[in-house]
């Protein structure tokens, strides 16, 4: 009589192969139906979670950065609000040195300025403490440093927190001084600036582009209303 | 199709599996002795009860990887204003994924499940080979190790304030899985393992 199977198969490598094809099959229907986009903080990743208490100028509370993000949100929709996230320490001399442009830039872009026809771009900065000698900060300096207080005792950067540069800022400073979003979003050093679309997708990073400006970025990838549909 | 229905699809063959693996299985499979023999000893029943209940594990894991792809694209799949909202812990950056290898744990889920799968498909149809036993004893120890994965994920849940239904029911389906493959590692060292 033919023999019509082998004496020395194996039933597991049988059930291997069985189980292994139906692993991929799994594998191949979400590879067929989904684009995953990764969460990190390189450009065309989905921003992580920025937390901690924010202080918006009256108070402390709990921050919920996914408030910002619009999943509907197409590109070319100027009605989409951008965000910039700005990474910093009210110690670090060359923060204190940026507060104007950051000033600046908030001022002409958060919706405040009838010559800005380009979506809205909110900003908020995470205010951490770098482990370098002297850098020590607490909530009443971040508040000193926002508010531009003056005479309030809390010393930035080696001068007197309300002597910054630029206006007070009017918009959220979180608490960062755990350095809990700084290790997250794997910022290298302060200053550091993030430019994120509507749909939370970052879409400029400050440190994969050494050298150019935040305002050069949202001028440039900020969409305007002469521009809308045609980018 | 709504969320909620399509997670019967995989609750109803977890629920099931979990019947068969438990003691006193017999009365559930009475009626259907007659057309499937092998239910009618303790260790069909067993291999069937875990064989469905490690495929629904694998199912619904798969499908939880498919619903932290499509929330990172910025869909919705079963995002709720209530407790019960899968999106909100599986699209949950900070808790979606192992702190070692930082995978996705739907992923996590489906190739555990497999494993399961592998070593219980293998043992059904060889049950007297001489590797039996160390396959019932690595489910054993594999579902058992889910203990802790699923304490963990469950302290996310705490954390979050929120129910992923999806990921519950692979976390019932490691429990089932973890009696069936003791029960079976239990069994295959008593003289009943071929009884007919």
């Amino acid at each position: 009589m033919k023999h019509t199977y082998d004496d020395f198969a194996d039933m597991r490598t049988k059930a291997a192969l069985r189980v292994m094809s139906l692993f991929f099959v799994g594998m191949i229907i979400i590879a067929a139906t989904t684009s995953p986009i990764a969460t990190g903080t390189k450009e065309g990743e989905r921003a992580p979670p920025l937390e901690g208490k924010f202080y918006n100028g009256s108070g402390w509370s709990t921050f919920d950065s996914e408030s910002y993000w619009d999943s509907n949100w197409q590109e070319g929709d100027i009605s989409g609000q951008w965000l910039v996230v700005e990474f910093m320490d009210t110690d670090c001399p060359y923060c204190v040195r940026s507060a104007e442009d950051v000033s600046q830039n908030f001022e002409d872009f958060s919706g405040g300025n009838p010559q800005w026809d380009g979506a809205i771009v909110n900003f908020v900065a995470s205010v951490t403490e770098l482990d370098i000698q002297g850098h020590e900060s607490s909530r009443s300096e971040i508040m000193a440093f926002r508010d531009k207080t003056a005479n309030s005792g809390e010393d930035c950067a080696g001068s007197e927190c309300g002597s910054r540069p630029g206006n007070a800022h009017g918009f959220p400073y979180i608490d960062d001084l755990d350095q809990d979003n700084m290790k997250e979003w794997k910022v290298g050093g302060t200053p550091s600036y993030y430019l994120i679309q509507p749909d939370g997708i970052i879409a400029w990073s400050s440190s994969q582009h050494p050298g150019e400006d935040l305002r050069d970025a949202i001028l440039g990838l900020v969409p305007r209303a002469m521009n809308e549909g045609g980018a | 199709m709504d969320p909620n229905v399509q997670l019967l699809l995989y609750v109803i063959p977890t629920l099931i599996g979990f019947l068969f693996v438990l003691p006193f299985s017999s009365f559930l499979s009475k009626p259907f002795e007659e057309r499937f023999p092998s239910l009618s000893n303790e260790r069909g029943r067993l291999f069937f009860g875990l064989i469905l209940t490690t495929l629904a594990g694998f199912a619904v894991s798969i499908q939880t990887l498919w619903i932290s792809s499509k929330v990172s694209e910025g869909g919705n799949f079963c995002a709720s204003s209530s407790v019960f909202s899968c999106d909100d812990v599986i699209g949950n950056a900070q808790y979606n994924t192992d702190p070692i290898f930082g995978l996705p744990w739907g992923g996590v889920g489906a190739v555990t499940f497999c494993i399961l799968l592998y070593l219980v498909y293998s043992t059904s149809k060889e049950p007297n080979a001489e590797w039996v036993d160390s396959h019932l004893k690595f489910g054993t120890l594999i579902t058992f190790g889910g203990f802790f994965i699923i304490a963990l994920l469950v302290y996310y849940e705490f954390q979050m304030e929120k129910i992923c239904q999806y990921c519950t029911t692979a976390h019932v389906a490691n429990v089932a899985a973890f009696i069936g493959f003791f029960r079976l590692m239990r069994l295959n060292e008593s003289e009943d393992w071929n009884q007919q």
